[in-house]
């Protein structure tokens, strides 16, 4: 049972590093390099994303070759929860207006942690939208509809 | 006398009625977000910078400062009352203070922190004076090419002094750099790798990026650890200080300022650093350092000085070259740039009211931050009886409406949950987000500045060698490089930071 040990985070970033620098590489390739003394718009991007492919790669060699730290498990709950509420929010803002949408992120979020008790999280999404519009809309009169249009 | 001339004209700006009351405005919430656990100064400069649109340069900025610093003294209450460190540059205080506070001195391990601060912000605030102005005739002279190797320089040192590995930590600034170069070319009008998306044609816009990996993503690793509130019944009597206290505080209080006060002025400095230096000083020039860690009265006043004085002093690189030591201070040049001004060493000669204007307000905050503070104690410490259950959903909801407000997009909120996703997988493998920051804001300066330098040069780049205020600071970075491939200096280091 010798399995040779990794290092996940090492791994998991590099494969980031490299995804992204192959992404970046690939969407300048038509844009010019021109010379050093004229640089073209596209001298730098290609620079910066051969350094960071060169630093992914180095992340995934490093990886595979020594163990290390474990990753901290990932608890889904929190993550979803809170990425879901500011999707809604992007979602309803401007179609339902800021009072209907910050309820909504609120309550989302809430989810978050089994803590939430849920008479309490309805009342403080309702007061905090209150809140909000009064901020937002009356004082700083942010251009975004407070009903549904 | 100039110097005296120009601290008199910044006390002016400073001490107009608005100023005062941006100032007061500052200094109270960042005292509230300091002695609340799991909201940083960053995320929250990010959400107010919308607000200071309409405001005066130097009003906006006063606030914003008054953040910064009132979030250390914030922090270091927490510590010192419930053992939880507000900010992470509160944790030493957290050894001592708390022991303080168990043997019910409480009352005097508060003044002693608030009172060392003070010492610290008015000496920090006298050493920007007096280094800004030799700074800033320094950094007349730089061309495109000295300016280019400030640049790097700023960025290298960050990573250096920076938590963590210096590979991952270098390959979060080329990231940042990478985000940074997204929008319309400036010089061609190309766009680079704008998905054709409109709203990304004038660049990625920062206020998501940092509320997402800062203020989001902390948030949700916050909820995956089980949460633990103890409730302070101490009754907070003493606030003066006895005597023998001030006595036995004062040196150290001395020592942490000085200490502090060049910690800071390193690019990468800031209030993190300071605090656990001060520390390891004051414990290895203790006579008995057994009474480290049971109550030390030095314990407190020397990593609280330590702690302001680096705070604010880590302002000079931004004030007199325009370079940012820490992703707080490239938030704050994020916020310039928003009120049009061009970060840069001619900002001293062109804005000297909003220079000189912040400059004294940290004095005249921190004096607020003195008298206000301890009789609003039992306010702070109501404050941190708000569970974490109805904190977060607010912040979510306050940093959604934050970012939809720069530019009323919805594109920036997308962005955010974009970066907050990214920035939970950077906890997980154990990255730090700052040097990213750094890079995303730099980065426009960074390749503006390297196309004027090999435009003079005609592509020849041993331009950066052959100019001695440029080939001085790149030996720097070598040298700081190569000073981190070897393993001594790499042992110390993890050493210095894990203490």
């Amino acid at each position: 049972m010798t399995r040779r040990a990794l290092d996940w985070r090492d791994l998991i970033l590099g494969l980031f590093l490299v995804a992204v620098a192959a992404g970046a590489l690939w969407m300048t390739r038509t844009l010019s390099i021109g010379s050093a003394a004229d640089m073209g718009p596209g001298y730098m991007p290609r620079v910066v994303s051969l350094a960071l492919l060169g630093f992914g790669l180095f992340f995934l060699v490093r990886g595979a070759r020594h163990a290390g730290e474990a990753i901290q498990p990932v608890h889904l709950r929190p993550v979803l929860a809170v990425l879901l509420a500011v999707g809604v929010f992007a979602l309803t803002a401007e179609r339902l207006g800021l009072a209907i949408s910050s309820v909504l992120t609120v309550l989302l979020a809430g989810f978050a942690t089994r803590e939430t008790r849920p008479i309490e999280s309805v009342l403080f999404a309702i007061v905090l939208s209150g809140l909000a519009a009064l901020l937002f809309i009356k004082v700083l009169a942010l251009p975004v509809p407070l009903w549904p249009r | 006398m100039e110097l005296f001339d120009n601290l008199l004209m910044g006390l002016s700006t400073a001490m107009q009625l608005n100023n005062l009351g941006f100032c007061l405005i500052g200094v109270l919430i960042g005292t509230a977000i300091g002695v609340l656990p799991g909201i940083g100064p960053i995320p929250t400069i990010a959400l107010l910078l919308p607000f200071t649109f309409g405001m005066e340069p130097a009003g906006a900025m006063i606030m914003l400062a008054g953040i910064f610093y009132g979030a250390q003294y914030g922090g270091s209450t927490t510590a010192i009352l419930v053992n939880v460190p507000g900010e992470t540059s509160s944790v030493v205080t957290c050894l001592d203070g708390h022991q303080m506070a168990r043997q019910g001195r409480a009352g005097t391990a508060l003044a002693i922190a608030a009172i060392s601060s003070f010492f610290a912000g008015t000496v920090a605030t006298v050493v920007i004076a007096l280094l800004s102005v030799p700074l800033a005739a320094l950094a007349l002279k730089f061309t495109a090419v000295e300016y280019f190797s400030l640049l790097v320089l700023g960025l290298i040192a960050a990573v250096v002094l920076a938590h963590g590995s210096v590979a991952r930590s270098l390959s979060m600034v080329f990231l940042g750099l990478l985000l940074g170069l997204i929008g319309i070319d400036v010089s061609s009008g190309a766009a680079r790798m704008t998905f054709g998306v409109p709203e990304l044609s004038d660049g990625i816009d920062f206020v998501p990026v940092a509320m997402g990996m800062f203020g989001l993503a902390e948030i949700i690793a916050n909820l995956e650890r089980p949460s633990e509130r103890r409730v302070v019944s101490q009754k907070v009597r003493d606030l003066i200080p006895s005597r023998a206290d001030l006595r036995a505080a004062f040196p150290a209080m001395v020592r942490g300022t000085l200490l502090g006060s060049a910690l800071g002025v390193l690019p990468g400095g800031g209030a993190a650093l300071p605090p656990f230096s001060s520390y390891a000083l004051e414990k290895k020039l203790a006579k008995d350092p057994s009474r480290f860690g049971h109550g030390a009265i030095e314990g407190v006043a020397g990593p609280e000085a330590a702690n302001n004085a680096g705070a604010q002093t880590s302002f000079i690189p931004l004030l007199t070259l325009g370079i940012p030591a820490n992703a707080l201070m490239a938030l704050m040049i994020g916020a310039l740039m928003m009120q049009g001004i061009q970060p840069g060493p001619q900002i001293m000669r062109e804005q000297p009211q909003l220079v000189w204007g912040v400059i004294a307000s940290m004095w005249v905050g921190n004096l607020m931050l003195l008298v206000i503070n301890l009789p609003l104690i039992g306010l702070w410490v109501s404050m941190l009886k708000i569970p974490y259950r109805l904190l977060f959903p607010a912040i979510v909801l306050f940093c959604c409406i934050g970012t939809y407000g720069i530019a009323n997009s919805l594109f920036n909120v997308w962005l955010m949950l974009g970066c907050a996703a990214v920035g939970y997988l950077f906890i997980k493998v154990g990255v730090e987000p700052a040097p990213l920051l750094l890079g995303l804001v730099l980065g426009p300066q960074l390749e503006e500045n390297f196309r004027r330098a090999m435009l003079l040069s005609e592509g020849d780049f041993s331009i950066f060698l052959s100019r001695p205020i440029s080939a001085v600071l790149l030996a720097v970075v070598a040298a700081v490089l190569l000073a981190m491939l070897s393993p001594a200096i790499v042992r110390r280091r993890r050493e210095a930071l894990t203490e």
